[in-house]
């Protein structure tokens, strides 16, 4: 080590406790004031995801004019690390380090990658769009900058969530976890609602310089958010020599981790519920508009109706599972609820009263904030204390990727109905064709959850 | 070594905490170093040097 790096590190030795992100010891209480901290990463994580899916895409096309398959390409490239949640989750889960943390280093680093992704994400895109001199450069310049800084924005956003979830439930004890849940919910949804009015406010006169301008303002508010979240958040605990190391093979700890109380179904009643409730995103604004001739500003209303729908829907969820009632039991009755509400939306054109998709909005936002609640909590609650990242960064992927394909095959189913059908009917048929699946979907989810429902029951009594 | 679990300094950390803490400061510059560079290449071609 040559003496600058000594220097440097008799800095840290010399350092006060109160300059140094880690908590004195592992308090078994988490007042709320310190789990709102916490819950910022999940406002960062929103303000990035709102960036990639909401501004930047519309900016892309119409300012920046880049040809829309391209820019769905682009939007989609972050979803490529969501099955990696698992893995994520799971390093940290066995991480070495001479402070005894397994969360910090990685929510570090996914911070850190998510800040790169978004300073060279504004000269990417402005590059990605041949403006300026990017015109004398060949075209893979551009498409190679921009995927490489989505790439970095996914890869952050993904570690930190599901690193940072982790972290939440290593912190909180069983009984408050519904707490902590909604919670988590709640910022994120926060986060993504307030940052797209901001980034809307602020990129109102757009110019290449307000757009750099922006998109660095998010990283660093990234990089902000995150340490005040994770400052004196996991406790120190010196590792003792000879500790028996955890089960350091991603392959072994999958099968033992597939082995706990019907893992799979689990998984794939969380996969099948979360395609039912994402798949109609892109889809309702359109068919406000096109099909029940809503006006612009009352299709936009849609957006907050299905925010205000999830917003009671985790407070709801929060209250009754803080009472002890079973998570599984509260994401199916969030699936019980979807149901009747793609029935409303679909009814709502024949029967010419947009009050009923007014309703069938709120309820959907409603029965996915129960859904998704009654999941991750499951999801927490069922995690061995060992697994806690992989069990949360199996749920991430499976989540994440779920949405992720869902919005996309919506997308694409509609298309295809449209097309193949062009009579007079065929524009409301295409809609309702996805909002069918949904429903279906729905179905599929509530049978594969009855096993375990049923047995939790049985358990209870 | 027997000493790196010992607590040194104010701050209470042992060497061992140190030298991590130092490796994560070290590695973390590199990075950041690297996006940079990154961004200024991006930049440079969009404008070089705003020119």
């Amino acid at each position: 080590m040559n003496r600058v790096s000594r220097r440097v590190m008799n800095v840290w030795t010399e350092l006060g406790p109160r300059f140094l992100p880690f908590a004195d010891a592992a308090t078994p209480d988490l007042p709320l004031s310190r789990l709102l901290r916490l819950s910022l990463f999940q406002v960062s994580v929103g303000m990035a995801l709102v960036l990639l899916v909401g501004t930047l895409n519309r900016v892309m096309i119409v300012e920046l004019g880049v040809p829309s398959s391209l820019v769905a390409i682009m939007i989609s490239l972050p979803l490529i690390f969501a099955p990696f949640r698992a893995l994520i989750g799971f390093r940290s889960d066995i991480h070495q380090s001479a402070f005894g943390w397994r969360r910090v280093p990685y929510i570090f680093r996914g911070t850190m990658v998510q800040f790169g992704g978004l300073t060279t994400m504004p000269f990417a895109l402005l590059v990605l769009s041949g403006g300026g001199n990017a015109s004398h450069y060949p075209m893979w310049v551009g498409d190679f900058g921009a995927a490489v800084s989505f790439l970095l924005v996914g890869a952050g956003l993904h570690t930190t969530q599901t690193v940072g979830l982790a972290l939440a439930t290593d912190l909180a004890p069983t009984e408050s976890r519904p707490k902590v849940v909604g919670l988590m919910y709640v910022m994120l949804l926060a986060g993504m609602i307030v940052s797209a009015l901001l980034f809307g406010a602020f990129l109102a006169n757009f110019s290449p310089f307000r757009l750099i301008q922006v998109v660095q303002a998010s990283a660093l508010a990234t990089i902000i958010l995150n340490i005040v979240a994770l400052w004196k958040q996991e406790g120190v605990r010196i590792p003792k020599l000879h500790e028996p190391r955890p089960e350091a093979n991603f392959t072994q700890a999958w099968a033992s981790f597939v082995q706990g109380e019907r893992a799979i179904r689990r998984l794939f009643a969380i996969g099948l519920g979360t395609m039912a409730f994402s798949m109609e995103d892109v889809l309702l604004e359109p068919y406000g508009g096109q099909i029940l001739h809503l006006t612009v500003s009352s299709t936009t209303k849609l957006t907050a109706t299905l925010a205000v729908g999830g917003l009671v829907g985790f407070w709801l969820a929060s209250r009754v599972l803080s009472r002890g009632a079973d998570p599984f039991r509260m994401a199916a009755s969030g699936a019980m609820v979807g149901v009747p509400a793609f029935a409303l939306v679909i009814l709502a054109a024949p029967s010419h009263l947009p009050l009923f998709f007014g309703v069938g909005t709120l309820l959907i936002g409603f029965g996915a904030g129960l859904f998704g609640h009654g999941t991750l909590t499951a999801t927490m609650n069922a995690a061995p204390a060992d697994q806690a990242g992989l069990a949360l960064g199996a749920w991430g992927a499976v989540q994440a990727s779920g949405a992720g394909v869902a919005v996309a095959l919506g997308g694409i189913i509609h298309d295809i109905v449209a097309h193949a059908n062009d009579g007079q009917n065929s524009a409301a048929m295409a809609y309702d064709t996805v909002y069918s699946i949904e429903i279906i979907l729905l179905f599929g989810a509530l049978l594969t959850m009855a096993p375990l429902c049923v047995k939790r029951l049985a358990a209870s009594r | 070594m027997a000493d790196t679990d010992e607590k040194v300094g104010p701050s209470g950390l042992t060497l061992r905490q140190a030298e991590e803490l130092h490796a994560s400061l070290v590695e973390g510059t590199r990075i950041f170093f690297c996006f940079a560079v990154f961004a200024h290449l991006l930049a440079y071609i969009y404008s070089p040097w705003l020119h």
